[in-house]
């Protein structure tokens, strides 16, 4: 460990840590866009300028390694001037067009430029004109105008996905980042240059113009979609949930997640939901004490504690069904972060199962149940799109005859009249709590956020339901709690944003 | 004040045309010196060169023992790079030189590479000197063919592998980073220093660039010694220097002169100004140089110090020297123009300022500008120097500062004469 | 008209490869080779390199956008480099690219109609003492006049005619 003094604050960091990470870890501000922590030092935005005791000259704090000893300061007049003029010849070619720019509201130009600003403009020429609204593909956006050429686009096609779409052409001010000849920037991470670009030269498509930011607030959870189990942030509001980022890991994603994780807030939002439970009165009633379960690996270890504890306990014979959705690519591994597995809990499934001695029979259809009678339980994946048998299945299950139970996040179409099908729906990933155990056996924690559908439950809250000896009445209520209608949309996006 | 003469060190035989040819050359002494070379231990050239006070000619003026001192000391693979991309405007001297002397320059880097241990070089020349580009590699070819490239030159045990590289018109690359960069294949942009080339260079070896005539300059340096070499030019710069100079006198060329020599009787010693002309200004050391006023040339003497305390630089020894018939407008347009064409684009002050300079001055030129302009010039050159990853953004500042300062009066009475008065609304930010 | 690299430039980029220590090294000297044969050098051909030379498209194309000698676009059969920098700017070298302009009808940058002639500034090329001076194709042409110029170029276009 390295002593090091940063604006008079002692602290001590690990040989190897760049002066700019020890401002950050002493809390103190420093300017800076082209440094990332999770790409190599490019030393070019010239922001994070600093004094460093015993060196006459200004030097970046990026690329500086801390020394023993070394004090380092940003507080002078003299840093503040630099990084304000700094900040001017970043802002002199860029347009002013916050009110169209999707990155408003955090965006690296306007924060810091409160920070740092000079707030008087000199620059009084034509600013220098670029390529706008450039199509990269399917997911990204590009305004050249608005790049501050910082680069750290460039370097994640470099160095994290080694794809090398991304080049700065041309020099001088006439530089502009793209591809080369617009080719689609089609790489399975493309949407992490939207997440490190600190200005709005690089914009999603899925999410651009879908939300203002500052109407957004952002829970952080683990990401579903596969066995990984990357860290991520998901934001939201009252409409529902709008975008997925990934958020730090160290142990599991560093700062990158895959397009394809970015997705998994979809199925979480209302429209895409069951929103009520259908015959769930069903449950109530005795039935046979023959139970064939069906279930997979997207539930939460905690459902299947308490699905398998209850399993047990009951008197009825029961057996248990694991629907594996693509088996042969379960060990697949792009060397990154994308599993084959796409499940977020097979390992959790697994360990319960053998934990409360539950025999996971291999799930290969409806067609060896022509002759049980007894009841069905159902437990549908909620990330139905990696799962291409589903709609197969589900069309098979409503047809039986048996005392069905169907727990479902996504909408299940059924005839209600059919008295034999009862209807229970799940909470989703993003409320509930809970936790997964990724590929290799690591806790991936769950943290619930806002209930998007009021009347569904965890599968483990169903299970004490269909325990309690009140069941009848919590029914009751339940169903009475249901569809209230989507919720008004945000009065200021509605009515304010005529652009 | 002393008259100039030409002092000949490296130039002495450029007058023989055969000059170029191995014969031509080995009639001369040729490679005789790398014979001396070969008899004495690296580290004896290393000191010699370092006692010879020796400074890089390209226009930063190291002390190059000390920037060979810098290399680690071990025997691991290191790199020996030659900086033809001589691209400062008013330079071309190294173009002479190796349309002159080509096995002079591949003699020095032999010598200079034994020094350093390395066992590969590139010689890196601007792509649009062709002849150049040809005539080096015939004779890298010649040298093959003689046994003084190759395995065991001369029986020394020493291996050598020499090779060209050519640049492809790019300002940048003449920075010695911005160099490697390209020789790797890459756009020529600087690299962020540290670490060092010395340290970390070519695809990461240790790599020593040198100008092509400060590799020249270590044949003379072997051959008569330190001593020799150091009772040359003044104290602290040593030796002799190329100067190429151009612009408003009468016979523009190169003169290899003592450093320390008047710039007036450099200027002289070209046949002076042309008739009925008087002095206004030169530029000492290629463009990036602070341009002096008439005055400040009356004292002023070629060497590294003089100049610097005159806060310009002698650069490369691109002496451009100015007539009373030119205006310094429109002469910083053009120099405004240049840095603006060749920033790289990496860092943005540079990147933005050298565009912000041009649109400034060129305003001023076209009769759009305003008084208050030229002090936005100097706020912007201020805040672009010493702020980037290498010295361009510098050398943009350095003209644009000087030139405002030193003939204020001059931009003042353009504006004047030019401008129609009318308010202009700053255009708000960003 | 797709471009297609000929077997002996084919060759030449596989030696280029091998020649220096990095694979990368070998960007420049293959670009000049298609610019020497063709006049510029075109995005198909940037693609074709990249799969012959094993290297990403972007990268070699931000190479070939970095560099001022590599044409982007197609140039006349006489490319005509006039260098405006300082020391041929005292000595009319502005006032010589605009003559030419104007003698051959062509603006700069543009190709002249018969396809003869494309004019362009350029930075200092390191013949300062002997301004102005203009670079046709591969060739120094120093000491100019006005009228001189314009000799040396109706002399090189019969060359190229004949």
């Amino acid at each position: 460990m390295l002593k090091c003094n940063i604006n008079g604050v002692d602290l001590e960091v690990p040989e190897g840590t760049k002066l700019i990470e020890a401002f950050l870890k002493a809390e103190q501000k420093i300017a800076h866009y082209c440094w990332h922590p999770g790409l190599s030092v490019a030393g070019v935005c010239r922001l994070c300028m600093c004094e460093i005791e015993g060196n006459p000259r200004l030097q970046i704090a990026c690329n500086t390694e801390v020394q023993e000893g070394m004090v380092a300061s940003n507080q002078s007049e003299k840093v503040k001037e630099t990084v304000r003029w700094g900040m001017d010849f970043h802002l002199i070619n860029h347009p002013l067009d916050c009110p169209i720019c999707d990155q408003a509201g955090e965006c690296g130009l306007q924060e810091q430029y409160m920070e740092y600003g000079q707030y008087t403009p000199s620059m009084a020429h034509a600013k220098v004109k670029k390529r706008k609204v450039v199509s990269l593909g399917s997911k990204v956006v590009l305004d050249s105008e608005r790049c501050i050429l910082c680069s750290r686009c460039v370097r994640f096609t470099d160095e994290v996905t080694k794809t090398h779409e991304l080049g700065i052409f041309n020099r001088g001010d006439k530089s502009e980042i793209g591809t080369f000849h617009d080719k689609p920037l089609e790489n399975k991470y493309a949407v992490n240059t939207v997440d490190i670009c600190p200005v709005g030269a690089l914009t999603s498509k899925e999410f651009r113009f879908k939300q203002r930011v500052w109407y957004l607030k952002d829970e952080k959870t683990v990401c579903p979609g596969c066995s990984t189990g990357c860290s991520v942030k998901v934001y939201h509001n009252q409409e529902g949930l709008f975008r997925v980022k990934p958020e730090y890991d160290a142990e599991v994603n560093e700062h990158w997640m895959c397009d394809e994780g970015r997705g998994v807030f979809d199925w979480v939002n209302r429209q895409n939901r069951q929103s009520y439970s259908v015959n769930a009165e069903n449950m109530e009633k005795p039935s046979s004490s023959e139970l064939k379960l069906i279930l997979t690996a997207q539930q939460t270890v905690e459902e299947y504690e308490s699905l398998f504890e209850y399993l047990k306990s009951s008197n009825k014979k029961v057996e248990v069904y694991y629907w594996k959705n693509n088996p042969d690519k379960f060990d697949d591994f792009d060397n990154l972060l994308i599993r084959g597995d796409k499940n977020p809990n097979t390992k959790g499934l697994l360990e319960t199962a053998v934990k409360h001695d539950i025999t996971l029979n291999p799930f290969s259809g409806f067609d060896g149940f022509e002759s049980f009678e007894g009841d069905i339980w159902f437990i549908l994946p909620e990330n139905k799109a990696v799962y291409p048998l589903y709609e197969q299945y589900v069309e098979k299950a409503l047809k039986l005859e048996n005392n069905l139970t169907i727990f479902a996040v996504p909408k299940v179409k059924v005839d209600k009249t059919k008295k034999n099908i009862s209807i229970l729906p799940l909470k989703t990933y993003f409320e509930k709590d809970g936790h997964f155990l990724n590929f290799n056996g690591l806790k991936r924690q769950l943290k619930p956020g806002p209930l998007q559908v009021s009347s569904a439950l965890a599968l483990n809250e169903w299970v004490s339901f269909v325990k309690s000896d009140d069941f009848g009445d919590q029914v009751d209520l339940l169903s009475k709690r249901k569809s209230e209608g989507f919720r008004k949309k945000n009065e200021m996006t509605q009515t304010g944003g005529g652009l | 004040m002393s008259k100039a003469i030409e002092s000949k060190l490296l130039t002495e035989y450029y007058d023989d045309p055969h000059y170029m040819s191995f014969e031509g050359y080995t009639k001369r002494k040729g490679y005789e010196v790398l014979k001396k070379a070969f008899k004495m231990k690296p580290e004896e050239i290393v000191a010699e060169v370092k006692a010879s006070g020796l400074r890089g000619r390209g226009g930063a003026g190291f002390p190059t023992g000390v920037k060979w001192g810098f290399l680690p000391k071990n025997d691991k693979k290191r790199f020996l790079l030659c900086n033809a991309d001589e691209g400062e405007p008013g330079t071309f001297k190294d173009r002479m030189m190796m349309e002159k002397a080509p096995h002079q320059l591949i003699e020095g880097m032999i010598i200079s590479a034994y020094a350093v241990n390395a066992h590969k070089s590139y010689i890196y020349i601007r792509g649009e000197y062709t002849d150049c580009l040809r005539i080096v590699k015939e004779a890298i070819d010649e040298a093959y063919a003689k046994g003084l490239l190759g395995k065991n030159i001369l029986g020394s045990g020493f291996d050598h592998d020499m090779d060209v590289y050519s640049g492809a018109g790019a300002y940048i690359c003449g920075e010695e980073t911005g160099m490697i960069s390209s020789l790797e294949g890459l756009k020529g942009q600087p690299k962020l220093k540290p670490p060092f080339p010395a340290i970390q260079g070519y695809l990461k070896f240790p790599t020593i660039v040198n100008n092509v005539e400060t590799l020249a300059a270590v044949i003379p340096i072997i051959e008569k010694g330190a001593d020799f070499y150091k009772s040359l030019g003044t104290e602290k710069s040593t030796g002799t220097k190329l100067f190429s100079v151009s612009g408003d006198v009468v016979q523009p060329g190169n003169y290899e002169v003592e450093l320390g020599t008047p710039l007036m009787d450099l200027i002289e010693l070209c046949g002076g100004l042309k008739p009925g002309r008087s002095l206004k200004a030169v530029i000492p050391g290629g463009s990036s140089a602070p341009v002096l006023t008439a005055d400040e040339c009356v004292d002023a003497t070629m060497d590294y110090e003089n100049l610097s305390a005159k806060g310009s630089m002698l650069g490369s020894g691109a002496v451009i020297v100015i007539d009373d018939s030119h205006s310094m407008v429109d002469l910083l347009t053009v120099i405004m123009h240049f840095y603006h064409h060749e920033s790289c684009g990496q860092c943005t002050p540079c990147r933005e300022g050298t565009g912000w300079l041009e649109k400034l001055v060129k305003g001023i030129l076209k009769g759009s500008g305003r008084v208050e302009d030229l002090d936005l010039i100097l706020r912007v050159a201020n805040n672009m120097k010493g702020r980037t990853i290498c010295a361009l953004s510098d050398a943009a500042a350095l003209p644009a500062l000087s030139f405002v300062e030193k003939f204020r009066l001059e931009f003042e009475q353009h504006i004047r004469t030019q401008s129609p008065v009318r308010e202009r609304e700053t255009t708000s930010h960003a | 008209m797709a471009f297609i690299l000929k077997d002996e430039d084919k060759n030449f980029v596989l030696e280029e490869l091998k020649r220096y220590e990095s694979k990368y090294s070998a960007i420049i000297p293959s670009l000049f080779r298609i610019q020497k044969k063709e006049g510029w050098i075109s995005a198909e051909a940037v693609s074709v390199l990249s799969e012959v030379m094993g290297l990403p498209e972007a990268h070699i194309n931000e190479v070939l956008q970095f560099y001022t000698m590599f044409n982007k676009e197609p140039v006349g059969k006489l490319h005509v480099q006039v260098c405006t920098n300082v020391s041929c700017a005292m000595n009319g070298g502005r006032e010589l690219a605009k003559k030419i302009c104007q003698k051959y009808q062509v603006k700069e940058g543009a190709v002249s109609q018969d396809g003869m002639i494309t004019v362009t500034r350029v930075e200092c090329l390191g013949a300062c003492d002997k301004a102005p001076m203009m670079q046709v194709n591969d060739k120094y042409w120093e000491d100019l006049t006005q009228e001189s110029a314009i000799q040396i170029l109706e002399d090189l276009k019969q060359k190229v005619v004949g």
